[in-house]
């Protein structure tokens, strides 16, 4: 099953850090309080936007062949996921 | 079903605006020889013939004047904006009116709207229609209706493609261009007459 990660607190819907990481090779367990990379604070199918994008070489015009959008699709896809960012990192700095 | 909704989501730019061009001239070749008229982005009726120069132009207009519009008006949101975009999408956007230009070639519609005129504006000649022409006339006039709707629906969706301005703001500014666009190709639709006629 694929699973989701989350990144908000389903309770009060706060941002939510990471407690613990598993080695599943010698089973060490590491406990603290880390923040979330921001890549992961991005749903799944904007991640993948971005890796394509830079497999892509940052050209709009691969990614639109790539994907069979419109060239201004897929800027508009851009343009929102910027619009994301900067509103995921003013939230952040709050 | 997206593509029949929103084929600008899949096509834009250069291809587009060679394939709306394609379809405009053809429209108006299919006009001629149906005498129908597109004197604004939105309106089509049956009129006098002219030559097809008339209908070339007027067509050509309706895409320009509205594309120029919509073009200045994306500007004062966003410079994030490429003017073959605007003018392909919006060229392409034109193609549901190749379909309205047939109607023209059934005759009825012109008959009707000719009894209409006679009977309660009491203009031109009496002439007299059967049911099956006045059924077929209200048929095809829902049809062109049904086509303006699909023609305005692309209009609004290759200008949020090729623009990427959010609602409420695009329906405003989609609503301003219509309107400016509608006044200007009636005036040139005007000038044409007189030139051509």
């Amino acid at each position: 099953m694929d699973k989701n990660l989350p990144i908000t607190c389903p309770s009060c819907s706060s941002e939510l850090k990471v407690q613990s990481l598993h080695c599943d090779s010698c089973g060490t367990d590491i406990t603290g309080s880390f923040e979330m990379p921001f890549l992961l604070k991005l749903d799944k199918e904007e991640q993948k936007f971005i890796l394509d994008f830079v497999q892509s070489s940052g050209s709009l015009k691969v990614m639109a062949q790539k994907l069979k959008l419109s060239y201004p699709t897929v800027r508009n896809m851009l343009n929102d996921l910027i619009q994301k960012i900067e509103n995921l990192k003013k939230e952040s700095e709050q | 079903m997206k593509k029949f909704i929103n084929p600008f989501h899949y096509i834009a730019g250069g291809k587009s605006l060679v394939i709306g061009i394609i379809f405009i001239l053809l429209t108006s070749v299919i006009g001629y020889f149906s005498h129908t008229h597109f004197p604004d982005p939105v309106s089509v009726n049956i009129s006098a013939e002219m030559p097809i120069m008339y209908y070339i132009i007027q067509n050509l207009a309706n895409w320009l004047v509205f594309s120029t519009l919509i073009y200045l008006l994306t500007l004062t949101s966003t410079q994030s904006v490429r003017i073959v975009d605007v003018f392909g999408t919006q060229a392409l956007a034109r193609s549901p009116y190749l379909l309205a230009a047939f109607p023209g070639f059934a005759g009825s519609i012109d008959k009707f709207g000719k009894h209409l005129l006679h009977e309660y504006l009491g203009q031109g000649q009496s002439i007299s229609v059967t049911t099956i022409e006045i059924t077929q006339a209200i048929i095809l006039i829902i049809v062109t209706l049904v086509l303006t709707i699909w023609l305005i629906t692309w209009m609004y969706n290759a200008f949020r493609v090729s623009s990427n301005i959010k609602p409420p703001r695009s329906g405003v500014l989609f609503f301003v261009a219509i309107v400016v666009s509608i006044v200007f190709n009636q005036l040139i639709t005007r000038q044409l007459i007189e030139i051509f006629s």
